[in-house]
């Protein structure tokens, strides 16, 4: 009868924390991950007032009697976000009407915007959040182009403003996919990548003349080429899923050739021009486990990519774990940990899934770090927060404790009995 | 098509039979009886690599059975455990290791695999697992697929997976036969077959078959006509069985007659029929399994194991009583409707109703991290009250998958008399942090962490990068 015990005292620890109307609450006697310039703190507090943090320290240098969750030394680390999912774009992948991560509609390319079609009642996101996941960056996939389109930055909160922004960032697929796309050559999708680029170009300098139809043709329609304006000016980032090393080198050539602000995605084999990329000052987005020769261009994938990366001074976004990463996304804790056992420190780890993807998408004034003014996302975690065997205690997003319930809890606990009068439908 | 899609698809078409039962069965089993004069085709030929007894002292030891051994010491003699305890005595060209808050395992073993059947590099000429031809390809057998070569071997056996079941995938009713082998490099998938292991049977259910042949307008289309496909099959099976006994009786009453013409689809149904080879059975809805759990008593089958049930945590009683085993992720989910109920419980949940469990991975990637996998269920199993100990989780991954596969007699624990299939880790198996650090198959050290002239490298691997240098 433990189980109904330790269950019914999970309920009451939600409950009563989310009795608590939003006002003070303090964390006390935590192992704090801030994952910013104050690193670790071994036993510390954070004030949080109204949905922000208000101060986190070491040693509390002042009197508060509201509401106080003793952490009992368990670690603290802002809300984890996963920086390449498809979260709220699909419910059943084998629903097709319920999957929206992708366009086969010739009218769009680049102008494709995937923010639209994001579902913030989708199951997916409450069973994430509850396993400390409160951001995501939302991926469109390519469908007829290697243009992907536009994806999104979401806040795991079932809310209409969840989207932070709709336009965060245009997807562009140099993989393989993107060349069979293409035409079936990686030097045709060169060719039309380097293309619409200077297209776009000749078009941002006549635009009048263009729209007028008193210029030259291009080979994307207006609207999509109106898309790849904000790249160029630098006003959004380009995200490039690209693995083989060769390839990345002529995406780099593209980013200096066009001044673009390129982030690198996939990149099995970043690690073999670690420098160059460094140099260049290009994050990468990779998944730490993802060491499969899932095909040729990837041949030199290994576990040690992150830690290799790091070493070159490579600012890395983690996410993962393959095939797992929307339904579970949150399984890029996992990922993390084992960039950890392959090499990368933990705070690095950490940082990777929190203040550094909220500071490449911009959101360094808002989240992804454990700081005052920052809003209060956060996860206490059961153990160390990059064990497989720690659970989220409770999850924390704009300064309150979310309910630790999903669609999946509510099975679990319906099957728990199995022996009732009534079937487990009467069980709610 | 995007990875997760495709990867969806590959693992919808990888179904599972299910193995023998981790219980003693209740089934009446029809007797088992082997066709006389019929050569064994595609005979193993795996031979242990001899090495040197190794005695490995003052190590955790999770043994497989539910115990927790604290500084303990085992010995690895002619590929066998021979010794578990203090002060044990070695021969003079033993191998001692020290291994002081090191951790030992048996070795870990995936029920549910595609390794060599879908290698890497994945393109379509590799793509060998699924014959989406037929509904019914009971004739086809894994281990012709298998491509030896696949670099995936040996970043499983990095990973502590000493034997590993290879299915054909899912697509079909019944897909064919699967293979269990002996994580080992070899230049023959005859050399990789685990001895004695007997084959098994890929069974499907639900959305996969009606999907690929449905939307062809071919039969199956609907569950219904799934649960048809299986019993005509049966009644199919039933009658060649007949004929055989009819003509081995006539053999014995020294009668002059033709045998009947062999059918590989029909022998590998009848050799299930009479008990020698084992039901894997993909299937994820528990008002599923509970109508294959019937279809097996109509014709007098036993399911080993049912794959990829998702929905075992709400059956574990009818599982229990059936002695079937369930094969289960931790928490991949969504990918289909009848994978939509998960909960990440539902391993640790049908462990506590009595039934056999067992983590699987049907993955490339995460089957270099069972260990892992089990962990995953070991915490959230343990956060919603049902206190499971390591020496319990690795039961999941080590002896409930032998039982499946049929070999526990064999592998799967660390006791004495058994193949020494062990893997010591830097620390605690259930962290994210520990590795394997060496991986013995029948007392072989076949990977070494720290010993690159034990870190085998596949023939794809070879060159593959850098001319001169290695891939890892």
């Amino acid at each position: 009868m433990r189980i109904f015990n330790t269950a019914t005292i999970t309920v009451c620890f939600v409950f009563s924390c989310l009795c608590v109307s939003a006002g003070e609450l303090l964390i006390e006697n935590a192992k704090i991950y801030t994952a910013s310039e104050q690193g670790t703190i071994e036993n510390g507090y954070i004030l949080i007032q109204d949905n922000k943090i208000a101060k986190v320290g070491e040693r509390r240098d002042f009197d508060f009697t509201g509401q106080t969750i003793d952490a009992e030394g368990r670690s603290i680390t802002p809300g984890l976000v996963n920086s390449y999912t498809q979260l709220g774009l699909v419910e059943i992948n084998a629903v097709s009407h319920s999957v929206d991560f992708v366009t086969e509609d010739k009218l769009f390319g680049p102008s494709f915007k995937i923010s639209s079609a994001i579902n913030p009642a989708s199951t997916a996101i409450p069973h994430n959040r509850i396993n400390g996941l409160t951001h995501a960056i939302v991926v469109p996939e390519p469908g007829h182009l290697l243009f992907a389109g536009y994806g999104a930055a979401i806040r795991l909160a079932h809310a209409e403003n969840m989207i932070l922004d709709d336009s965060l960032a245009l997807f562009i697929n140099f993989a393989a996919q993107g060349s069979k796309l293409s035409g079936g050559s990686r030097a045709s999708a060169y060719s039309k990548l380097r293309q619409s680029l200077l297209d776009a170009q000749d078009y941002m300098s006549n635009r009048k003349e263009s729209r007028r139809g008193q210029w030259r043709d291009y080979f994307l329609p207006l609207h999509d080429l109106e898309a790849l304006l904000p790249i160029l000016k630098g006003d959004k980032q380009v995200v490039i899923t690209v693995h083989r090393a060769s390839d990345i080198r002529l995406v780099l050539s593209l980013q200096k050739e066009f001044k673009l602000k390129v982030i690198l995605a996939g990149a099995s084999e970043a690690w073999l021009v670690a420098d160059q990329i460094s140099a260049a000052g290009v994050p990468v987005i990779i998944d730490p486990m993802a060491n499969l020769l899932g095909d040729f261009d990837q041949l030199a994938a290994r576990l040690d990519s992150a830690s290799r990366l790091q070493s070159a001074g490579v600012t890395l976004l983690f996410t993962g774990v393959a095939w797992r990463n929307t339904h579970s996304a949150y399984t890029v804790r996992q990922a993390a940990g084992n960039a950890v056992a392959y090499g990368l420190t933990v705070e690095d780890a950490i940082k990777a899934m929190s203040s550094n993807p909220a500071r490449v998408f911009g959101y360094a004034d808002r989240f992804g770090s454990i700081e005052s003014g920052k809003i209060a996302d956060l996860v206490i975690w059961d153990g160390h927060p990059l064990e497989i065997l720690t659970r989220a205690d409770s999850v924390i997003m704009n300064g309150k404790p979310v309910a630790m319930v999903s669609r999946s809890t509510r099975l679990r606990d319906r099957y728990r009995e199995l022996n009732t009068l009534y079937p487990p439908a009467y069980q709610k | 098509m995007s990875f997760l899609i495709r990867q969806f698809f590959r693992s919808a078409i990888v179904l599972i039979a299910f193995a023998l039962g981790c219980q003693t069965t209740t089934l009446k089993q029809t007797e088992k009886t082997k066709p006389a004069n019929k050569p064994v085709a595609f005979a193993g030929t795996y031979k242990a690599i001899l090495s040197d007894p190794v005695l490995i002292r003052n190590a955790t030891i999770l043994t497989g059975t539910g115990e927790q051994l604290r500084n303990t010491s085992i010995l690895l003699l002619d590929g066998r455990i021979s010794a578990i305890g203090e002060n044990l005595k070695a021969p003079g060209n033993a191998v001692s290791l020290d291994v002081r808050g090191k951790w030992l395992t048996p070795g870990l073993i995936d029920v549910h695999s595609h390794l060599g059947v879908y290698p890497s590099p994945e393109h379509e000429a590799n793509q060998d697992g699924n014959e989406a031809t037929s509904p019914n390809t009971a004739e086809v057998w894994a281990e012709h697929s298998v491509y030896t070569q696949d670099p995936q071997f040996t970043l499983a056996l990095a990973g502590g997976i000493t034997s590993l079941q290879i299915l054909p995938g899912s697509a079909n009713l019944f897909g064919g036969r699967g293979v269990t082998l002996k994580n080992i490099p070899a230049r023959n998938v005859q050399a990789m077959k685990f001895p004695e292991a007997p084959h098994s049977l890929k069974m499907a259910c639900g959305e996969n078959p009606k999907r690929v042949y449905g939307q062809n307008k071919q039969a199956p289309a609907s569950r219904m006509a799934n649960v048809a496909g299986y019993r005509s099959a049966w009644i199919a099976a039933t009658e060649y069985n007949r004929k055989w006994d009819k003509y081995y009786a006539s053999l014995e009453n020294k009668e002059e007659v033709d045998p009947p013409t062999r059918d590989l689809q029909l022998e590998t149904l009848g050799e299930v029929l009479r008990g020698n080879i084992l039901v894997h059975n993909h299937c994820y809805r528990a008002e599923e399994m509970a109508v294959m759990l019937d279809i097996a008593k109509e014709f007098g089958y036993r399911i080993t194991a049912f794959h990829h049930a998702i929905e075992a945590y709400k059956i574990p009683d009818l599982l229990a009583k059936n002695g079937v085993c369930a094969a289960m992720w931790p928490e991949w989910w969504g990918f289909k409707h009848e994978a939509f109920d998960m909960v990440e419980e539902n391993v640790a949940m049908v462990d506590h109703g009595g039934a056999c469990a067992i983590v699987h991975t049907d993955s490339a990637i995460t089957i270099q991290h069972l260990n892992q996998e089990a962990a995953k269920v070991m915490a959230s199993g343990n956060k919603a009250g049902y206190s499971v100990s390591r020496a319990a989780a690795i039961k999941w991954i080590t002896l409930n998958a032998a039982q499946a596969l049929g070999i526990d007699k064999q592998t799967g624990s660390i006791e004495i008399g058994k193949m020494a299939d062990i893997v010591l880790w830097d620390g605690d198996p259930f962290s994210v942090f520990s590795k394997a650090e060496k991986v013995y198959i029948d007392g072989a050290l076949m990977f070494d962490r720290h010993d690159q002239t034990r870190q085998p490298v596949s023939d794809f691997d070879l060159g593959i990068l850098d001319p001169a240098g290695e891939r890892l």
